[in-house]
C-alpha cells in the first residue's frame, strides 16, 4: 500500500520564479491496485512518480510504502521509463538482468530469471541482440522485463508507451494487462492518453497544472480482464468525462 | 585489374615527391628518400636503431599508461563532480594549451638526467587531452541512464563503472587516440631535449653533426612507431565501441 500525504515540491525556474510542481498531493494506492495518473503537461505527474521511486526529493509531505517511509530507491519498487533507458552497449539479456546484477544476484541465477522474463514479454531468440537492433516496442518490452525481473511489489511506469506508434501501443497495453492479471502487483502508471488511462486503471487520478495537484479521482468500474477490443463504449463515457475536465483546465490556462 | 588501396597510392605519391624535391633541392638537411633509406638500413645494421627504439618504446609505454590512468580518473571525476571540475578545470585547460616542452627543463632539474624526466614529458604531452575528452564524455552521459541505474539501487561506484564509463567510452577513446599521438611527440621531444637515451638522442646527435640523412632516417622510424601506436589504439577502440551504430561513428 502506498500512502502519499501532503506532498509538495517547488523549484525555481529559469526565469527565477518559483514553480509549484506539486502542492498538497494526497493519494492512497491499494495493494495490487492499478492506478493511472492523467493530466496536462506540466501537472507534475512525472515528478510525482519520481518522488515515489525515490529518485527525486520533495519539500514537504510523506510517502510511505507498506509502512516504510520512502528515503530513496528501494528493492520494493521498479521503474519503467518513457525513453526505455536501456544500456545501448549491453545485450537484451544483460539489460534485463541489470537490476538483479545491481542487487548482487549471482550470474547463473540472474540469467535464468532474465531468460524467463524475456520469454514472458515475447522476446525469446533476441537475448543476444542489442537495443539498437530492436524496434521501440521491443525495447520497451525489454524495459518491462527488466523491471519485473527484480520482483517489485510496486511497478512505476512513466508514460511507458508514449514513444511507440499507435499499433504497438495497443499490443503493449494488451500484454501489460495480461501480465498484470497473472502477476498482480501494484502499478502507478503515468500517461497523457485518456483512453489508455481508462483502459488500464482501476482508478484514474486526474491532475491539474500550476500548481500540480489532484483535481479528481475517477473510478473505472469496468470488470476485468479487460481488452482494448471489448467494452469500448462503456469506457468512452468515462473518457468523454475526462476530456471535458481536461478541456476546462486547458481553457483556464490559456 | 584490382583497385589499389587509396592509402598505398598516397604513400607512393609522397615517396616520389620526397625523392624529387630532395634531388632538385640538393640541401644537406633534406636528402632524397633513397639516401635516407640507405642510411636507415646502415643504422639498423649497426645496431643503433634497435637498442634506441627499445628505449624509446619503454618511455612511450610507461608514459602513456600513466597518462591513461591519470587521465581517466581525473576526467571521470571532473565530469561527474562539479566541485572537482571547478578546482582542476583551470589547471587542465592552462596546461593543455601551454607548450608542453617548456616543462622539460623543469623535469630535468627536478628528476635529473634520466628516464623519469622523459616519461614526465610524455605525460605532460598526453594526459590533458585525455582528461578533457573524458570529462566532457562523462558529462554527456544521458541523465536517464544514471537515473535508471539509481532506481535499481546502483551504488555510486556501480553507476561510474557500469553506466558512465561504458556510455562515455566512444568519446573517451577519441581523446585516447589524440593522446597516443601526443605521447609519441612528447617521447621524441623529451628525448631530444634530455639526450641520454632513445631515438630522440640520435636525432639530437645527428642534428649536431648536420647529418640530415640520419635525422630523417630516425624520423621514418618515429612515424612508423606513431602509426603503430595509433593503429593499436584504434583496434582497442573498435572492440570497446562495437555497440555504437555504424552511422553515428565519427571515424567512418
Amino acid at each position: 500500500m502506498i500512502e502519499i500525504r501532503g506532498l509538495s515540491k517547488s523549484f525555481v525556474g529559469q526565469d527565477g520564479a518559483t514553480v509549484d510542481a506539486l502542492r498538497g498531493v494526497d493519494l492512497d494506492v491499494g495493494d495490487n491496485e492499478f492506478v493511472t495518473v492523467l493530466g496536462p503537461s506540466g501537472c507534475g505527474k512525472t515528478t510525482l512518480l519520481k518522488a515515489i521511486a525515490g529518485l527525486a526529493p520533495w519539500n514537504e509531505g510523506d510517502i510511505v510504502i507498506d509502512g516504510a517511509p520512502v528515503r530513496g530507491p528501494g528493492s520494493d519498487r521498479a521503474v519503467v521509463f518513457q525513453n526505455f533507458a536501456l544500456l545501448p552497449w549491453a545485450t537484451v539479456l544483460d539489460n534485463v538482468a541489470f537490476g538483479l546484477k545491481m542487487r548482487g544476484v549471482a550470474r547463473a541465477e540472474r540469467e535464468e530469471r532474465a531468460r524467463s522474463l524475456i520469454a514472458m514479454v515475447g522476446l525469446s531468440g533476441f537475448e543476444a541482440k542489442r537495443p539498437g537492433e530492436l524496434s521501440g516496442g521491443m525495447q520497451q518490452r525489454v524495459g518491462i522485463a527488466r523491471a519485473l525481473a527484480v520482483q517489485p511489489r510496486v511497478l512505476l511506469m512513466d508514460e511507458p508507451f508514449g514513444a511507440v506508434d499507435e499499433q504497438t501501443r495497443r499490443l503493449l497495453q494488451e500484454e501489460l494487462l495480461s501480465i498484470w492479471e497473472e502477476h498482480r502487483l501494484t502499478v502507478v502508471f503515468i500517461t497523457h492518453s485518456m483512453e489508455e488511462a481508462v483502459l488500464l486503471g482501476d482508478r484514474v487520478v486526474l491532475m491539474s497544472a500550476r500548481p500540480g495537484r489532484i483535481a479528481e479521482i475517477v473510478p473505472v468500474s469496468q470488470k476485468r480482464p479487460r481488452s482494448p477490443d471489448v467494452g469500448a463504449a462503456e469506457r468512452a463515457e468515462i473518457t468523454g468525462y475526462l476530456w471535458n475536465r481536461l478541456r476546462e483546465m486547458h481553457q483556464e490556462r490559456r | 585489374m584490382r583497385r589499389l588501396p587509396a592509402g598505398l597510392i598516397s604513400l607512393a605519391a609522397g615517396a616520389v615527391a620526397w625523392e624529387l624535391i630532395g634531388c632538385v633541392a640538393d640541401v644537406p638537411f633534406f636528402p632524397p628518400l633513397t639516401t635516407v633509406l640507405v642510411r636507415l638500413a646502415a643504422m639498423v645494421a649497426g645496431g643503433q636503431i634497435v637498442a634506441s627504439l627499445a628505449d624509446s618504446l619503454v618511455n612511450l609505454v610507461i608514459g602513456f599508461v600513466i597518462s591513461l590512468a591519470l587521465g581517466l580518473v581525473t576526467g571521470v571525476a571532473m565530469g561527474r563532480y562539479r566541485k572537482v571540475e571547478a578546482a582542476l578545470g583551470i589547471y587542465v585547460y592552462a596546461l593543455l594549451t601551454a607548450p608542453s616542452l617548456v616543462f622539460a627543463p623543469i623535469f630535468f632539474s627536478l628528476l635529473g638526467e634520466g628516464r623519469g624526466s622523459i616519461i614526465a614529458v610524455v605525460v605532460m604531452y598526453a594526459v590533458f587531452v585525455i582528461v578533457i575528452n573524458t570529462a566532457s564524455a562523462t558529462q554527456g552521459v544521458p541523465a536517464h541512464l544514471v537515473e535508471m541505474a539509481r532506481s535499481y539501487g546502483a551504488s555510486e561506484a556501480q553507476v561510474l563503472l557500469r553506466v558512465m564509463l561504458p556510455a562515455a567510452a566512444p568519446m573517451i577513446m577519441a581523446g585516447v587516440r589524440l593522446g597516443v599521438g601526443r605521447a609519441v611527440t612528447g617521447m621524441i621531444n623529451g628525448e631530444m631535449f634530455i639526450a641520454v637515451v632513445g631515438l630522440g638522442r640520435i636525432v639530437t646527435q645527428a642534428g649536431g653533426r648536420f647529418d640530415g640523412a640520419s635525422v630523417l632516417a630516425v624520423l621514418v622510424v618515429i612515424i612508423v612507431v606513431a602509426l603503430g601506436a595509433v593503429a593499436l589504439v584504434q583496434a582497442v577502440d573498435r572492440r570497446i565501441t562495437r555497440w555504437v551504430p555504424q552511422t553515428s561513428r565519427g571515424d567512418q
